[in-house]
């Protein structure tokens, strides 16, 4: 019990280190990939401390407590999924539960943008929303599969029998879908070419157009949370898992440095490309792979 | 080069005078009343792109003088040599006591910010302008900022040095 | 730099994150905005001092005023000014917000940008070069250092000054005071 009290508090801890960590990484990546220095590692941390001794404008109640519910659904989507050995409350619920919780971080966005009164905060939470729906159909099947071939909604079961059949993405048919959920990972993350909800150039970075001060740094850190959380989905159900948080840090650093080099190099798509693109060859992948899984089990 | 089309000018019009430097460049300068049958003349003999509409203020001689410049970008015409963008400048003066012209716009729709630009610094009205309200500048002017006796330096200490810094004693 | 060093972090930790973490807030003023992307990207790189260029003024806290100022142009960079976030810092660029420049006789240019907003720092040239740009980001790290970096604060107590030399300028403004003017107007605190 007391464990289990510890493994709650640590875990949204860790991954909060471990995104931040990765967004600083991401700048220093992306920096000498255009063969320059960058930053350094702890900037992300420096902006942050810079940030809350900032004065900051708020627009309303609503304004304030639509980016807290964003953080705090990302918070407690952290705890449902196992990190190496820490999985404080992966037995209760697992990947229906995650599918759910996981919309609270835009729809807290939209909402807490409902009150900035600037016209590019709906686009960019138009842009963010129709992004959503275009990656939440393949993600779906993806996940239908995996619950499909192990009868099992729990991460922590799909985990523990990857132990024996060796990673999901090489297994005969879930290959088809990890490869279809690795090609909308970078839709997950926001990372070019599918960072349109917040593009700073078009339309005055989005639905973060008006946050300054503290109200900056929750996004950013809510944006760390969704970086991990994503990463780490993806790590737990086609790389196995693992048995403690270090193999598993560096499963997901290896992940993360393969979705920045594709950041590097490409531009940004329209939104209409992008669902066209999520709705095709993605989609079409998983949806073999749930059909192929079915026809397995019976 | 454009022998026949000079030629052609000095046929159909009186009172104007064409000389031409290059063989892609020709003046023309006409008087005031001309200048309207001229554009249409010179748009259908293939000068269909009015790049320029611009003002000279000849302080000396008391008038303004207005200039459009013609290019003729896709000309296959082998009255007109077949060389492409060929530019024709067409001056005309009008007294500079009540400054006022007739507006292109009817020839030209692309005149319309040319008029209006030239309205707000030379002070030249277009008649028949839909619209002439400035441009670009924010202030009013008694004499607009182009002409040749509109003091800079006497309307910048008036404008701009009369504003005092700000010291921290006024507090 | 002493980016490094624990103590002056746990003794100061304001000052050296606002030395640290500028970012700059990308308005295209003037001629002088060309020097500005060769100086953030890979030629000379102003990451590596934590500057960044960010679209909105609620993140930002650096305001280069890259160029000539017209009339229309001060009523955008004033907004502007006012939309940030304290503590910012401006930094006039060129010699244009000096003293006037190339255009110091133009019936439409303002000649001295520090009576309407308050300027950290110049930096003279016409236009500058990168390196010239580093080396201000440094002076302002020593005046932020010192405490003198203060701009804001001198705009905060001396805006009927301000506002009075803006309405010289301007006319009639369509905003709000920022702070109270005088006793029976309602300042907008924004």
């Amino acid at each position: 019990m007391v464990v289990k009290i510890i493994q709650i508090i640590l875990s949204p801890i860790l991954a909060l280190v471990v995104g931040v960590f990765f967004l600083g990484l991401a700048r220093k990546i992306m920096a000498r990939i255009h063969w320059r220095y960058g930053p350094p590692l702890i900037q992300p941390v420096i902006d942050m401390i810079r940030l809350f001794y900032q004065k900051s404008v708020s627009h309303g109640s609503m304004f304030d407590l639509g980016l807290i519910l964003s953080l705090a659904g990302s918070i407690v989507v952290v705890l449902f999924l196992p990190l190496g050995g820490i999985a404080p409350l992966s037995g209760s619920g697992g990947l229906l539960v995650i599918l759910y919780i996981m919309l609270l971080a835009p729809l807290g966005m939209a909402l807490s943008g409902g009150q900035g009164a600037n016209p590019n905060i709906s686009i960019g939470i138009s842009r963010k929303l129709i992004l959503g729906l275009g990656y939440e159909v393949p993600l779906l099947l993806v996940l239908l599969a995996v619950m499909t071939r192990y009868k099992t909604i729990s991460i922590i079961e799909v985990v523990n029998a990857q132990q024996s059949t060796g990673w999901l993405l090489f297994s005969f048919p879930l290959f088809l879908s990890g490869l279809s959920y690795f090609l909308i990972l970078p839709a997950i993350l926001g990372l070019r070419p599918f960072d349109m909800s917040s593009a700073p150039q078009e339309i005055s970075s989005g639905p973060m157009v008006e946050y300054g001060g503290k109200y900056l740094a929750l996004a950013t850190i809510e944006h760390a949370f969704v970086l991990f959380i994503s990463i780490a989905l993806f790590v737990n159900l086609f790389l196995g898992g693992a048995d403690n948080p270090a193999i598993f840090f560096v499963k997901m650093l290896v992940v993360f440095v393969l979705g920045l080099c594709i950041n590097a190099v490409f531009p940004r798509f329209r939104i209409e490309q992008a669902v066209k693109y999520l709705w095709k060859w993605p989609t079409l992948l998983a949806f073999l792979g749930l059909i192929i899984a079915l026809a397995i089990r019976s | 080069m454009n022998k026949s089309l000079k030629e052609k000018l000095e046929a159909t019009f009186k009172d104007i005078r064409t000389a031409s430097s290059e063989d892609s460049r020709m003046a023309v300068s006409a008087e005031s009343d001309n200048v309207l049958a001229l554009l249409r003349f010179l748009k259908d003999a293939g000068f269909n792109h009015l790049s320029l509409l611009s003002a000279v203020d000849w302080i000396e001689d008391d008038c303004f003088e207005l200039c459009f410049i013609l290019t003729s970008y896709m000309q296959n015409d082998d009255e007109v040599t077949g060389r492409q963008r060929l530019h024709i400048i067409l001056k005309t003066r009008i007294p500079r006591e009540k400054p006022q012209f007739k507006t292109v716009i009817g020839i030209f729709p692309n005149a319309e910010p040319y008029e209006r630009e030239i309205h707000e610094l030379f002070g030249i009205k277009f008649e028949g302008h839909p619209r002439l309200i400035p441009l670009l500048l924010e202030r009013e002017y008694e004499i607009p900022p182009f002409r040749k006796d509109f003091d800079t330096r006497k309307y910048v200490q008036e404008a701009f040095e009369k504003i005092p810094f700000v010291d921290d004693k006024d507090k | 730099m002493d980016r490094n060093q624990i103590t002056k972090w746990l003794k100061a930790p304001a000052k050296m994150a606002n030395k640290y973490s500028l970012h700059a807030i990308y308005f295209c003023t003037g001629c002088g905005i060309i020097e500005v992307p060769p100086v953030i990207t890979s030629r000379w790189d102003a990451e590596r001092f934590g500057i960044i260029p960010v679209a909105t003024p609620r993140q930002a806290n650096l305001f280069l005023i890259t160029g000539y100022v017209s009339v229309k142009t001060l009523r955008a960079i004033i907004r502007t000014y006012e939309q940030m976030l304290e503590p910012k810092y401006a930094i006039g660029f060129g010699s244009c917000p000096i003293n006037g420049g190339m255009y110091w006789d133009s019936y439409n240019t303002i000649k001295h940008l520090d009576k309407y907003i308050p300027i950290d720092g110049w930096i003279a040239g016409c236009m500058p070069r990168p390196e010239a740009i580093f080396i201000a980001v440094t002076h302002l790290w020593t005046l932020i250092d010192k405490e003198m970096a203060n701009g804001y604060i001198r705009y905060r107590e001396n805006y009927k000054s301000y506002r009075r030399n803006q309405e010289m300028a301007l006319g009639k403004l369509e905003w709000p005071p920022l702070f109270p003017v005088s006793d029976e107007s309602q300042g907008n605190e924004q």
